[in-house]
């Protein structure tokens, strides 16, 4: 699971400008919009689990009211760690909630490629980028026999095929290394000129109604905890070997991440491989360190940094601000923007559009949602006297959007 | 002797066909159909019955499930049949405008009782059961949907998952199962057609009656067929829906050619088939369209018999045994 809460934070760092009082306030809005009466709706009945609670408008309407203590956040540090610990532990929880069944049904093939394909992932070379467009290596198995197995899907737009190899020993099995970014892709396997689907891997049907396989891809936490694991469908972690490859991880990368990852020239190695020893040499000698430009420390505090609380010194900074990126767009950081960038891209949108173009989507399959939305109660504004409700979770490894209608009474 | 031979060739390949998307579906459970990202529309059953309706229009759905707020439980699926329900109470009981304007759907039930129809038993399936299982649910509880059910871990109070209807069971078959290729019998010869007691009207039947045919034959719709016994339109239960759109349910007087009128645009036009045709054939249609049953037609035109789609599910599932 670890890894899954990782690729949280690495994307909400992204996106995560709204600080803990955003939530605050987009509670009070709904409260300002008079539709507190949704007691009686009890909003808990929609998801039966919702732990961060924030209201959104869809459908592009007057209604949103403009919530007055939105900061953008300026110290970094502070801010994303509390995000941190409250998206990690919610999304552990759900996790809780959906996970097992998929790690039961893996566990089988997960061992098998760890035995037989996989080199254990320390030996992997370690990825230079850290950004959020990182590739993650991605095993694919196929093990229900064929001659020739291929694979086809959302990641080469279901036009180019990629051959499997056969794995030595194992008539009937192949395997291919492939490098996904992350999020949730779509295939189907091509086992001599046949489409089928694998029993092994996570089905779903798509908006037409095809049955495929489907994974996600978890964006490795590389600049924390800088281990550049194998994520094999995030699977790895049910195993008892994946916690000791990643213990073993987690302390080479104590020593690599002091040379940030870069590859390694022989005269660095040595280096490296002199300061893993212990610094004590006897005798009461201890290493000579070269004085390294120390890491600044950075402390937890209550204080609110006057830039917050002083409006003069807040102003004084965003003017600074203003001036040094010697941008045009005067004063902008006076008018905070009405939602936090992710929550404007509402799927259910979408799906009213697409609609009209075709008659098959059957069976309501909306696009996949960026789990940031999760568990955040959507809105329409309310129309002949009926509150329209919409909230994304989870269920088990897929997401359902429950959408209610209820009287405002 | 060849075509003899042929035949049983046929016969064959269609039960070794049969057997295997058995297999298959008893291999995958309803959950593994759900698309990763679904939505699915949950109404309040203290909202009300007109609204409900504008709701289902609105979304391009025909039913929905209901959730009871009240107590926090699943309180059963919304089809057309309970908006034909209350159109027959309404007729029956005229001087019962304002009961009828402000029911909700909390309501439904004593409509139900109270004009004697019976209650679909509902049904409903853990979405980690097999799917074949599911069907066989679906079918014996002589509805067209079933609804998935799981408990929330946490609260221990149901959730409805999404719900599976015939149409979306078949045409998941028909997109995904290769054998339905070799489904090449003549449907004539299967016993999947119902021949005896159709039930039919004419473009000038009054459309209430049309609506009684419905309830009492327990089916989602009715041909309409000219003094020839030519097959011209059908009259279908969500049609229903158009009807009443407007409110008031005042428009009950029309004949069923007058009620057609209100049929929205897009009406997908009504599928024939003939005795002769192939199930496979009938199969690739309901992979294209959304289609939910065939009127079986002769050479003229006449309408024969009626294959529903639960027919169709039923030979899958139990049949060539």
């Amino acid at each position: 699971m670890d890894n899954k809460d990782a690729s949280m934070l690495d994307v909400s760092d992204a996106v995560n400008h709204s600080d803990p009082n955003g939530t605050a306030a987009l509670t009070e809005s709904l409260s300002q919009m008079n539709v507190d009466g949704a007691g009686e709706l009890d909003p808990q009945s929609i998801t039966g689990r919702q732990r961060s609670r924030s209201t959104l408008i869809f459908d592009d309407d007057d209604e949103i009211s403009p919530y007055s203590n939105h900061h953008e956040h300026g110290s970094g540090d502070v801010s994303d760690s509390d995000n941190e610990s409250t998206s990690s532990t919610s999304d552990r929880d759900s996790m809780n909630i959906n996970g097992s069944d998929q790690e039961v049904e893996f566990k089988k093939e997960v061992q098998d490629q760890f035995h037989q394909v996989d080199q254990p992932p320390v030996q992997q070379p370690s990825n230079t980028t850290t950004s959020s467009n990182t590739m993650v290596p991605v095993d694919i198995t196929w093990q229900q026999g064929g001659t020739k197995a291929y694979v086809t899907g959302s990641f080469t737009g279901w036009r180019k095929m990629i051959g499997l190899v056969p794995v030595p020993g194992q008539p009937g099995v192949f395997y291919v290394k492939l490098q996904l970014p992350p999020g949730t892709h779509r295939f189907r396997f091509i086992v001599d000129n046949e489409l089928r689907f694998s029993d092994y891997l996570p089905t779903a049907t798509d908006q037409m109604g095809n049955f495929v396989n489907y994974l996600e891809v978890i964006a490795p936490a590389t600049e924390v905890t800088g281990a550049p694991t194998t994520t094999t469908f995030g699977t790895w972690d049910s195993s008892a070997q994946s916690q000791q490859a990643q213990q073993q991880n987690l302390q080479q990368n104590e020593a690599s991440i002091k040379v940030e990852n870069q590859p390694l020239s022989a005269r660095s190695r040595i280096a490296l491989q002199i300061e893993r020893e212990p610094d004590e040499m006897g005798d009461g000698f201890s290493r000579f360190h070269d004085e390294m430009p120390q890491k600044p420390q950075y402390d937890y505090t209550q204080d609110i940094p006057a830039v917050f609380t002083d409006p003069t010194v807040m102003e004084q900074y965003y003017l600074t601000l203003d001036q040094q990126q010697n941008n045009h767009q005067n004063m902008a950081w006076l008018t905070p923007p009405q939602l936090p960038p992710h929550l404007e891209n509402v799927i259910l949108n979408s799906y009213s559009n697409s609609q009209g173009e075709s008659n098959e989507n059957t069976s309501g399959a909306l696009p996949i949602p960026n789990h940031v939305i999760l568990n955040h109660l959507a809105t329409s504004s309310i129309k002949h006297n009926t509150l329209c409700v919409a909230s994304i979770v989870r269920y088990r490894q897929k997401y359902v959007t429950q959408i209610l209608y209820a009287p405002l009474q | 002797m060849s075509t003899q031979e042929n035949r049983e060739k046929l016969h064959v390949e269609q039960k070794l066909a049969i057997e295997s998307i058995r297999k298959f579906l008893d291999s995958k459970t309803s959950y593994d159909v759900l698309p990763v990202s679904y939505r699915l529309i949950v109404l309040d059953t203290s909202l009300m019955v007109k609204k409900s309706l504008n709701v289902l229009l609105q979304n391009n759905i025909v039913s929905a499930p209901l959730w009871d707020s009240k107590t926090s439980k699943f309180a059963g699926l919304l089809t057309s049949s309970d908006f034909i329900n209350v159109i027959q109470y309404y007729f029956s009981n005229p001087d019962k405008f304002e009961l009828v304007d402000k029911l909700q759907l909390s309501g439904l039930k004593d409509i139900e009782k109270a004009i004697g129809a019976e209650p679909l038993d509902m049904a409903s399936i853990h979405p980690s059961k097999p799917l074949f299982e599911a069907c066989l649910k679906m079918l014996n509880s002589k509805s067209r949907r079933i609804p998935l059910i799981d408990k929330d871990e946490e609260t221990h109070r149901e959730i409805v998952v999404s719900v599976l209807t015939q149409y979306r069971i078949l045409k998941f078959v028909a997109l995904n199962c290769r054998e339905t290729h070799f489904l090449k019998r003549p449907i004539g010869e299967l016993n999947i057609i119902s021949e005896q007691n159709v039930k039919k009207c004419r473009m000038t039947t009054p459309v209430i009656d049309v609506i009684q045919l419905l309830t009492q034959g327990g089916v989602s719709s009715i041909p309409i067929v000219d003094e020839e016994g030519v097959l011209i339109n059908i009259y279908e239960a969500i049609d229903v829906l158009g009807l009443i759109k407007g409110g008031i349910y005042n428009d009950l007087s029309l004949s069923v050619g007058e009620a057609l009128m209100r049929r929205s645009d897009d009406f997908e036009g009504v599928y024939t088939c003939t005795r002769n045709d192939k199930l496979s054939t009938i199969m690739d249609n309901i992979r294209k369209s959304r289609i939910h049953r065939f009127f079986v037609v002769d050479e003229n035109g006449r309408l024969v018999g009626v294959m529903t789609l639960s027919d169709i599910l039923k030979y899958i599932l139990l049949g060539e045994n």
